[in-house]
């Protein structure tokens, strides 16, 4: 585990002390500064003269609903593009700068070095959904609400970020070239996303079981309300288990090749 | 320290090294010779537990490579061709980080680091950035590299490569400098290299070894043998049977033209005498002739170009 925790460090550092982190940050920023402000707006407002519209959806007054939950959709739709550029480098970087020589001639496993690069990779999210988090924390200032199912709704887009970084990690450690890592990645994150719009297309019950199960819409509508669904638990955590055993796969397949 | 039997290794249908057989004591400094594409570089991987031989054993100070990495790359410093370095890192932090990953203890790391810094001469570079660093200092951290973790087998994959030649000697002063205290195996393609720093040679040439022995040894491979440039000014056709007769005339071969031509022999200095008289004799115009001693250079081309001639003719 020594090693995991060196690689961590080293990773670590490499996010938090690169300027290219805080460009992405920034870009979030900007982006999540312009849509969020609209929804608050359009929420306030629809508060303001509510008595006026009839047979408006219960749910569209609630504040976890209306607002944190459009404020979450934007977030995982630019978590799906952003962490594929945090994740790209990971691998790819070290064997197109050979360095990943010096890692494979470490005393390191090569499970060591995939949780070592796993994590710091998780923090790195961690610090993008920490980022967004703080648009709803400065709504307190104006309104009351509560805490635990806000808390819970960002836990499970942590969730959704580390499942799209377990298979962006696995992406970069296909190829030497970072481009093709960060293609390759969006198009997985956006299939895992996609995945559940298979519900609506299938007759067969059993079927639509199986793809609301998996499907991202209804979790992410779930955890807005404050639970917590363990399918939804099994299926994140399978997929971040899955891929962080096939990247090691990957890695390790190296030594004999 | 070192022990390496049967070693092979396919790179699919193209088998890479083929049965090596070699050992390296402790405080040893062996050359890795060889033409390029020879199978130096898989040896060396497989020997730092980079890849797996197809089959095959390796073990360094008693631990076998594949059966426990761990162990064996724990004892192992390695520079790989290209230097193994992060770009975007400081020298001394990725000195620190490499000294963490081979487990140094914490209370050593300092000491280790201040040492390789010293024996690199990079002191002066330690608080910069690695990419703005030149290639030979690149070269340099990348041995710092290998040596942070003062292992007790430094595996040096062409360490020379790309320096200018102050460098060189000062790459080749510092292996002199490890020498005893560390064992060290060095590959290369330049044999001076070899000459200048290294106790043992192994040879090695697609994929076999040819040769393995002390420099001073195969340098005298073919005692007695050497070897004449003789110029001529008239043409002649066939310097070996206008030389018959003469005892210990091993060969003539043809050089540039049909003035020049390389004359083999075994013998002493009356060889050499009666073969100038010869030519003195038949009027052909001795414009030089000049004696050459067999030395390493020759022995190489003969174990490794020499093979390739015989190969080609039936």
């Amino acid at each position: 585990m020594m090693g995991t925790m060196t690689i961590f460090k080293k990773e670590l550092k490499g996010f938090y002390l690169s300027p290219s982190f805080y460009i992405i940050g920034f870009l979030v920023a900007v982006v999540l500064s312009w849509s969020y402000p609209i929804q608050l707006n359009l929420f306030s407002q629809l508060l303001a003269n509510y008595m006026f519209q009839q047979n408006l959806p219960q749910q569209q007054l609630n504040i976890h609903y209306a607002l944190f939950l459009r404020h979450m959709s934007y977030l995982n739709l630019m978590l799906i593009f952003v962490v594929p550029a945090l994740t790209m480098r990971l691998f790819a970087e070290e064997k197109k700068l050979r360095t990943f020589d010096l890692l494979l001639t470490s005393p390191v496993t090569s499970s060591e070095i995939v949780l070592g690069k796993y994590f710091a990779a998780l923090a790195a999210v961690g610090g993008m959904v920490l980022l967004a988090l703080l648009y709803p924390m400065a709504t307190r200032t104006m309104t009351q609400f509560n805490w635990a199912p806000l808390l819970i709704a960002f836990f499970g887009i942590f969730l959704v970020g580390a499942a799209y970084a377990a298979m962006d990690m696995f992406c970069s450690s296909l190829t030497e070239n970072a481009l093709v890592a960060y293609g390759t990645s969006v198009a997985f994150n956006l299939s895992i996303w996609f995945i559940g719009a298979g519900a609506e297309l299938t007759d067969s019950q059993a079927a639509r079981m199986v793809f609301e199960h998996i499907s991202m819409n209804t979790h992410l509508g779930s955890w807005a309300e404050g639970t917590i669904r363990t399918s939804a638990l099994v299926f994140l955590f399978s997929v971040i288990a899955l891929f962080c055993f096939l990247a090691e796969r990957v890695v390790e397949s190296s030594r004999w090749r | 320290m070192i022990e390496v039997r049967d070693l092979t290794k396919d790179y699919g249908p193209r088998r890479a090294i083929n049965m090596i057989n070699f050992t390296v004591n402790k405080g040893e400094v062996v050359g890795f010779l060889g033409p390029n594409g020879a199978g130096k570089s898989t040896t060396m991987k497989i020997i730092t537990g980079f890849m797996a031989p197809t089959s095959g054993v390796a073990k360094i100070a008693g631990f076998d490579v594949f059966e426990s990495p761990l162990e064996v790359k724990k004892r192992i410093g390695y520079l790989p061709e290209t230097p193994p370095v992060y770009t975007d890192m400081y020298v001394r932090d990725y000195l620190k980080y490499v000294a963490d990953l081979k487990k140094v203890p914490r209370e050593k790391i300092k000491t280790q680091i201040d040492m390789a810094l010293e024996k690199t001469n990079l002191g002066s570079v330690q608080k910069r950035l690695i990419q703005n660093l030149s290639k030979g200092y690149r070269q340099r951290v990348g041995i710092a590299q290998a040596l942070v973790s003062d292992p007790e087998v430094l595996v040096l994959d062409e360490p020379t490569v790309g320096l200018d030649p102050k460098q060189v000697a000062e790459i080749r002063d510092l292996i002199k400098v490890l020498r005893g205290h560390h064992t060290i195996i060095l590959s290369t393609h330049i044999l001076s290299e070899v000459q200048a720093t290294c106790e043992r040679v192994i040879i090695i040439h697609q994929g076999r070894i040819v040769a393995q022995d002390r420099i001073e040894n195969l340098a005298v491979q073919n005692q007695g043998q050497s070897r004449l440039n003789i110029r001529l000014r008239k043409d002649v056709a066939d310097l070996k049977t206008l030389l018959g007769g003469i005892e210990g005339v091993v060969s003539a071969n043809q050089g540039a033209s049909r003035h020049d031509w390389e004359v083999h022999i075994r013998g002493t200095d009356e060889v050499v005498d009666a073969i100038s008289s010869r030519v003195v004799k038949e009027g052909l115009g001795l414009l030089e002739l000049s004696p050459h001693k067999v030395d390493l250079e020759d022995v190489f081309l003969k174990l490794t170009y020499g093979q390739d001639q015989a190969g080609v003719q039936p």
